[in-house]
């Protein structure tokens, strides 16, 4: 697909990798969308891009999701290009023991990321591929997974959404490709964030760079530009491209 | 102009998986099982390749039998 003047939503744009994105994407002279429930990150992003529409949205939230969907649809039509990268990284052992005695893993923050992270990709893109198959509009879904949805001790919750963005790739790509529409993986590896530093502490990072062959964390905009190739090629349909610089190699 | 009878009901069985002398034109969506969702979809793909024409969502919708097939595909200029 060629980006000039295509629409794109990003969900998460604010920052982090999503920021990347919308960079990437705003090169390529897309016409791009960010959804974000930060409203002074989406401020500070008009401010900077002012051809970024901004619309203020929780994605884990469904009615928020058709509400602002539907909005979108009567300003702008069917989207080309649906971006689901919105999430929380989130680790927390399944037991935890310490001095104190022995804890679970928290379960509603087993609840609120897989609703940020699983759900809020069913919600988005249930509502999006809906108005692309009533114009016929032959887009793309991009599911940002990660390499920790083949199972990352300490990350039962962000493993199991990542597992599950995956599997609805794999569906998704197989439902809708009849009608030209494509569902796309893309799972980084560990990234120099803000979100991973605040999820993983210093010292486990250390460790994770030092199983990497490339021995060093990946940037945002290596991300980002993995996400636009895949968007370019047109035969890429329903895989997962692992960007980890060889972590799970 | 391309001829709609035989064609459509080679296309449906090949998509329905059913002999083609089943395929008749009181046959529809909602007495087939087979004919569900997904095949629709996919049997919407197969006459758009067949007879190179692209179909709206209202015809899409309205395509639920081989009759009414039958109908949308002449007013698309298809003969019978």
């Amino acid at each position: 697909m060629e980006l000039r003047g295509k629409k794109a939503i990003v969900t998460g744009g604010v920052r982090g990798l999503g920021r990347a994105m919308v960079e990437t994407l705003l090169a390529s002279e897309a016409a791009v969308t960010v959804f974000d429930l930060n409203a002074a990150g989406l401020d500070e992003l008009r401010k900077q891009y002012n051809l970024v529409n901004c619309i203020e949205c929780d994605v884990s939230d469904y009615e928020k999701v058709t509400a602002a969907t539907s909005r979108y649809h009567e300003q702008f039509g069917a989207v080309d290009i649906l971006i689901n990268n919105a999430g929380i990284l989130y680790s927390e052992p399944l037991i935890k023991i310490t001095s104190e005695g022995i804890t679970r893993h928290d379960a509603a923050m087993w609840n609120k990321v897989l609703a940020a992270d699983l759900s809020s990709v069913f919600y988005m893109t249930v509502c999006v591929v809906e108005k692309m198959i009533t114009t016929r509009t032959r887009g793309i879904i991009v599911n940002i997974s990660s390499v920790s949805a083949s199972g990352n001790a300490g990350q039962s919750a962000y493993s199991a959404a990542k597992a599950g963005v995956n599997a609805l790739t794999a569906v998704w790509a197989k439902e809708l490709g009849p009608m030209g529409i494509r569902v796309i993986g893309v799972a980084p590896g560990f990234t120099d964030t803000d979100s991973t530093k605040e999820a993983v502490n210093e010292a486990a990072l250390r460790e994770t760079v030092k199983k990497v062959p490339l021995r060093r964390l990946g940037k945002p905009a290596e991300i980002a530009d993995g996400v636009i190739s895949v968007i370019r090629n047109d035969f890429f349909n329903g895989k997962v491209l692992e960007l980890d610089g060889g972590l799970t190699v | 102009m391309q001829q709609v009878d035989g064609k459509v009901e080679y296309l449906l069985s090949e998509v329905l998986q059913m002999p083609v002398s089943e395929i008749t034109d009181d046959l529809a969506m909602k007495t087939v099982d087979a004919w569900d969702s997904l095949k629709h979809m996919e049997l919407i793909v197969s006459l758009e390749q067949g007879f190179e024409i692209q179909l709206s969502f209202d015809d899409i919708v309205a395509m639920q039998s081989v009759s009414e097939i039958k109908r949308v595909l002449r007013e698309k200029g298809v003969t019978s």
